[in-house]
């Protein structure tokens, strides 16, 4: 168990879906029956087995655009230039038909990696000698086309509306295997995404569900808001931690059997070891120079190999934006703006692969790529000149790939249209795509439930398909 | 009809395990022998269980639109669209325009086709006049979620619907009437009252709970327990402290939940603080319940003088997160208001009729028809907005407030109004940052309340069938909710009807109000509620444990003209409130929560208690009252009290929220109680903490000859009111060695040990 920090009995109690598994609720229930301190964070069993056991989600804020990178349609060379048909033209979501260009197939060259035969664009030479190991889901569907709309929905399950994040149930679900580390960590290198904290809030679930999220760029002990202080030596500090312990212990010498005090004189024990503990899970310049070689010394880079330390840490959810705002946003200049986010990115995603695989971590955790939405296959309306053009937002039809966790890999599933603007067979939406992350973490998605406002919460609301298919 | 249902349920709920009692036959029959129920069996049922169960069935707990094929109910009826299938009858069946894909808004299954030979078996057994399963299941409690007439008739026996009845007490004219009803029940359960707490425990306890701050002034420990009570209740930190439990309620907050893409900064709501003050006055002025609900929901419809602070009070309405007039703003609206005062979730109903609770769909839509009939000005249109009396910038102020306004105005003029492109002009950007800010945290500005206004003609409402306002239904009255008001009156033609809503709300009649409010009085100070979900008082809300309180409470508020005062002083000078918080083995093995009361219960201090006490004993805090908000923390954090701090919506401070300070994107009932590493990282390490300890042996201005246990019993002083105990000395003396050894300071150390022990952060 892990004294994390505490839940009152009652709230536990009251809050837990009763639809979760009754594993993990007679888990839950027994801690607060043997009267020990009850830690809403304390690693617990999912519904059912389950190979994931936690997620790294590589967050392409700005949304790629699929067509030129994962989602190969040679068919649109034909109609290079022209324009969409009409009838085309009137599916796409209304902001956006009047700035519609001519199509524009993929300026990028396509080949086919491992044994699989995987299609992947020459953007990705590195990762693509991973190809075996990537689920590709090539029929994604969201909702709004737009990027703080678009971010929620993949985050949370919802465009507008205030709801827990997909990391928030999963911690709420699972708890976490660090006792000494943020259990559900959001890392960026220079500046938060667009809708910012919104994107890993825990909403209406316990604070202490809530995202940690990281500015990587910040100097080490700078990361986590009051991680350390500068102005005593370490001796000083355990002097008076000390002294604060035996002042506490002199306190509940006078006022028994209040599990909360013993629990704050152990949380401030924890955070003690925090202190180092976080400052080393941070500090990349740990890794053999090889490993740093392969992430890459980059901001990227290092992001990825601090999302490895903390995961093999046992954080149980590590996201890792790209970069501040939407860098992946590309209404013009997207060859250059996607060579060079392609080029940042390549290297680091091969060598996360590689290192899970061969730490054995990639069998249970679970690698998520992709963005907010995708791009449409068309000029968005502007200049004429190839490096200045760019592609709009797309939702019904764009990309994201998994790997590790339980999923087959060398696998594409789902298709686009002739157009790459609708999607032609089997369809993924977001809410399937969590459904499906948290089957592979051992959920029932509609089990998986929290009461708050006189209603059970779950994480898809109420929608949601487990994709069996793409199941290992 | 629904008792036929009920009887059906208690029939068919015991044999919910026969879901499908699909007939094996041993030999096929030719089609045309086929009983309508076989057909149905073999033909039409492999294709619902394939196309449609995954969504509309119980097996898989799920009615999506309220709609049902696994029972001849479930498609006779249909679900929030209209009935899915009327027997015989093609062109009316929409399940039938659904797989024909004829109506796109309800094209059935939503991503693939049915083939044309599946499509031709559906279209069979309708003409065929759409018999039934062999066994139908009937109606079962799944079938029933959501249906309206069950649950009304359930309600009608909910206690929360009944009206409030004032208990016989079980010894009328001995003792408090609050300490009888909780004796009476303790003696049912076999447990006995405690005894009531030491002087210095119940001085601090009485300061905390009336003021959110710890009894610094040693004048307090020399008062009788009355006095003490009525010194702090007629201080002005008692409406700072209730004012924090309202603003919760309120989701209160500085900013709107969403920010500029371009400029990246929060929408402001310069004007959002004249309402945290007008909340504050209320309690300190004890502006009775029912006004103040009034005010809340419609002062602007009041007649106050044009420049008068009550109006104010529509920022309850105006702090709503979500900062445009959209569907978003009234479904918040509508939800705050509704859990708020009533403790009824009727937002639940926005998309179809609540499942659980007595709302149709169309009482939703009423009240949005009230919400959705006001304005929203912008802010920099502050002619819009009303200046309110009462505050007094400082000289200097007016003149920083000037000069800058000038600069903004000036740049706002060069910037001109063209717009660029799709995007904003400079000039309305400026507006919405550089004199949004300084109208918001410059106290040189004029004070404003924010404006709700009334729209030149009230909105005529329709339902929205699954909430989307392109899917319009029929029309409803503006009106009050069926459950508490089951004549319905329409409201009158001429306005939104906010002041009706609020005058139903108040009505002494209504049996949710007060009960909720005194509710949230009770366990703001008690630590525990008798109803613990204090903004559910639904069917799917807990029952109180002392419903007889909950009623004495909630008539004799009303009685005593809706005083806030009046209920907290009869709670706090109970014997029950007075109670040692000390535990006792007995007890706890019966009722280990003390749900009933046996003890008083030991609360941490929230966020603000505790930013505000660190301030408070070293002697930093500054009691001004009102104001535009500060920064809490930082290099240049305020000395005010944190109900002073800005909100920023958008970002929520992440101290605040390791702290357990709710989300202000909603309305919150009550606070979470956890306990995580962040928090001990902040007492140890953050700026703010070592500040203040510092600042507490600063002016307690030790000499070299001061005598080291002085200086400990000083510092013991300043920070827990107390004086060290001998062992506590002697610790002290072995920590204070090593340190001096060290070439330390332990002083200030020592400060900060007190203001991070347990002692500190619980009140006994």
């Amino acid at each position: 168990m892990n004294p994390f920090s505490t839940f009152s009995r009652r709230e536990a109690l009251q809050r837990i879906g009763f639809g979760m598994g009754a594993l993990a609720a007679s888990d839950l229930l027994a801690n607060v029956r043997e009267g020990g301190m009850d830690s809403p964070l304390a690693p617990r069993h999912p519904h059912f087995p389950a190979k994931a056991k936690r997620v790294i989600h590589l967050f392409m804020n700005g949304g790629p655009s699929q067509i030129d990178t994962f989602d190969h349609k040679p068919g649109l060379a034909k109609f290079d230039g022209k324009e969409l048909p009409d009838s085309i033209k009137k599916t796409l979501q209304p902001t956006q038909r009047n700035r519609v260009g001519t199509i524009w197939a993929s300026p990028f060259k396509f080949s086919k990696h491992g044994q699989s035969g995987l299609e992947i664009s020459e953007l990705y030479p590195n990762l693509a000698k991973h190809a075996d190991k990537l689920c590709v889901i090539r029929s994604m569907e969201s909702e709004i086309a737009n990027h703080s709309p678009g971010l929620l929905m993949m985050n949370c399950g919802h465009p507008v509306l205030s709801r827990p994040s997909v990391g928030s149930w999963v911690l709420y679900g699972l708890g976490t295997e660090s006792e000494d580390l943020p259990g559900y960590v959001v890392l960026m290198p220079n500046g938060m995404p667009t809708a910012q904290s919104r994107n890993w809030t825990s909403s209406f679930l316990p604070g202490v569900y809530q995202g940690t999220h990281i500015e990587t760029n910040a100097k080490g002990g700078e990361m986590i808001p009051h991680l350390n202080r500068k102005d005593i030596r370490f001796g000083t500090q355990r002097n008076l931690l000390g002294l604060t312990r035996f002042l506490n212990q002199e306190h509940k010498k006078e006022h028994p059997g209040d599990e909360r005090l013993d629990s704050r004189i152990h949380t401030m024990e924890l955070a003690f070891r925090m202190q180092s503990a976080a400052t080393d899970a941070f500090d990349v310049t740990k890794e053999p120079q090889a490993v740093r070689d392969a992430y890459g010394d980059t901001p990227v880079g290092r992001n990825l190999l601090m999302a490895r330390r903390l995961a093999e840490r046992g954080v149980r959810y590590v996201q890792c934006y790209h970069g501040a705002g939407q860098p992946w946003d590309s209404h013009s200049g997207l060859i250059p703006r996607h060579q060079k986010l392609a080029e940042e990115s390549d290297q680091p995603i091969a060598a996360l692969l590689e290192d899970l695989e061969l730490r054995g971590m990639l069998e249970d955790t679970l690698v998520v790529w992709g963005g907010e939405m995708g791009r449409t296959s068309t000029i968005q309306k502007g200049p004429s000149d190839v490096n200045k053009i760019g592609r709009d937002h797309h939702v019904d039809g764009f990309t994201v790939w998994m790997a590790g966790g339980g999923v087959k890999g060398g696998t594409a599933y789902g298709e686009t249209d002739e157009w790459g603007l609708g999607i032609a067979s089997n369809p993924v939406h977001v809410h399937d795509l969590h459904a499906t992350m948290l089957h592979l973490l051992g959920f029932d998605h509609k089990k998986l439930t929290y009461r708050y406002s006189g209603r059970d919460f779950r994480l898809t609301d109420v929608h949601g398909h487990v994709v069996e298919d793409i199941l290992a | 009809m629904v008792s036929v249902f009920s009887q059906r349920f208690v029939k068919f709920a015991l044999g919910a395990g026969i879901v499908f009692s699909i007939p094996v036959f041993s030999h096929a029959l030719p089609k045309e022998q086929m009983s309508g129920s076989e057909y149905f069996e073999r033909k039409v049922r492999p294709l619902l269980i394939k196309h449609c169960y995954d969504c509309h069935s119980e097996q898989e707990g799920s009615q999506k639109g309220g709609l049902l094929l696994d029972r001849e109910s479930g498609w006779l009826e249909g679900g929030d669209s209209g009935k899915a299938v009327v027997p015989g009858q093609l062109g009316a069946s929409l399940l039938i325009q659904a797989i024909t894909r004829r109506n796109e808004d309800i094209a059935m299954p939503p991503k693939y086709e049915l083939e044309e030979e599946e499509i031709n078996i559906f279209r069979r057994w309708v003409k065929d006049g759409a018999a039934g399963p062999i066994e139908d299941m009937g109606e079962t409690a799944f079938s029933q979620l959501g249906n309206q007439e069950v649950i009304f008739e359930k309600a009608a026996d909910h206690w929360s619907f009944q009206p409030v009845k004032k208990p016989e007490l079980p010894a009328a004219g001995k003792g408090q009437a609050i300490d009888q009803l909780i004796f009476a029940k303790l003696k049912e359960k076999r447990l006995t009252p405690s005894e009531k707490a030491d002087k210095q425990t119940l001085v601090r306890r009485l300061s905390y709970a009336l003021t959110g701050l710890p009894p610094t002034d040693k004048k307090l420990f020399e008062m009788e327990i009355d006095q003490l009570v009525e010194t702090l209740m007629d201080s002005p930190q008692f409406g700072e402290h209730v004012a924090r439990m309202w603003l919760d309620v309120a989701r209160y907050a500085d900013t709107a939940g969403t920010y500029r893409p371009d400029t990246k900064t929060p929408h402001y709501y310069p004007y959002a603080f004249t309402y945290r003050d007008y909340v504050i006055d209320a309690f300190n002025a004890d502006k009775p319940f029912n006004q103040f609900v009034k005010e809340q929901l419609a002062a602007d419809m009041m007649e106050f003088a044009p420049n008068a602070p009550e109006l104010a009070g529509v920022g309850f309405i105006g702090v709503s997160p979500h900062r445009n007039m959209s569907g978003d703003f009234v479904d918040d609206v509508i939800d705050a208001t509704t859990r708020g005062f009533l403790g009824m979730t009727v937002s639940c109903a926005r998309c179809h009729d609540h499942k659980f609770e007595p709302v149709p769909t169309a009482d939703y839509y009423s009240l949005y028809g009230v919400f959705s009939s006001v304005n929203r000005p912008e802010p920099w249109k502050e002619e819009e907005f009303p200046e309110i009396k009462g505050y007094k910038p400082a000289p200097g102020e007016l003149a920083s407030y000037r000069e800058e306004r000038a600069k903004i105005d000036k740049s706002i003029e060069d910037a001109g109004k063209k717009k660029k492109g799709n995007n904003r002009s400079l000039a309305e950007s400026i507006e919405q940052t550089d004199l949004a800010e300084l109208l918001l945290f410059n106290n040189g500005a004029p004070a404003r309340a924010i404006a709700i206004t009334e729209k030149k003609r009230p909105s005529n409402p329709m339902i929205y069938i699954r909430g989307e306002p392109s899917n319009k239904g029929d029309r409803v009255p503006r009106q009050f909710l069926k459950i508490l008001d089951p004549q319905q009156k329409p409201f009158s033609k001429d306005n939104s009807g906010r002041l009706e809503v609020a005058e139903k709300i108040i009505d002494p009649k209504n049996p949710l109000t007060a009960r909720v409010y005194v509710n949230r009085i009770w366990g703001m100070l008690m630590g525990d509620y008798i109803v613990d979900t204090p903004s559910d008082f639904g069917l799917q809300g807990e029952a109180p444990s002392h419903p007889e309180l909950l009623d004495y409470l909630a008539a004799n508020f009303i009685e005593n003209g809706w005083s806030t005062k009046h209920l907290v002083k009869e709670i706090v000078s109970s014997e029950t409130f007075q109670q040692s918080s000390e535990n006792r083995g007995g007890m706890e093995a019966i009722d280990p929560e003390n749900e009933y009361y046996w003890r008083a219960n030991r609360q941490r201090l929230g966020v603000e208690e505790m930013r505000d006490s660190y301030l408070a004993v070293s002697g930093n805090l500054d009691l001004k009252v009102h104001g535009r908000p500060e920064e809490l923390w930082g290099d240049d954090y305020s000395h005010r009290r944190s109900i002073y701090g800005y909100i920023n919506r958008f970002n929520q401070d992440p101290t605040l929220r390791n702290f357990d300070y709710p989300s202000p994107m909603q309305t919150q009932g009550q606070r979470t109680d956890n306990i995580v590493p962040p928090q001990a990282l902040f007492l140890m390490n953050s700026p703010f903490i070592i500040d203040q300890a510092k600042t507490i042996v600063d002016k307690l201005g030790f000499t070299e000859k001061t005598p080291e246990e002085e200086k400990v019993t000083k510092i013991f002083e300043a920070a827990l009111q107390r004086k060290p105990s001998v062992g506590e000395v002697n610790r002290i003396a072995r920590f204070a060695e090593i340190e001096n050894g060290r070439n330390v300071d332990p002083w200030p150390l020592l400060a900060q040990s007190l203001l991070m022990s347990n002692e500190f952060l619980y009140v006994d």
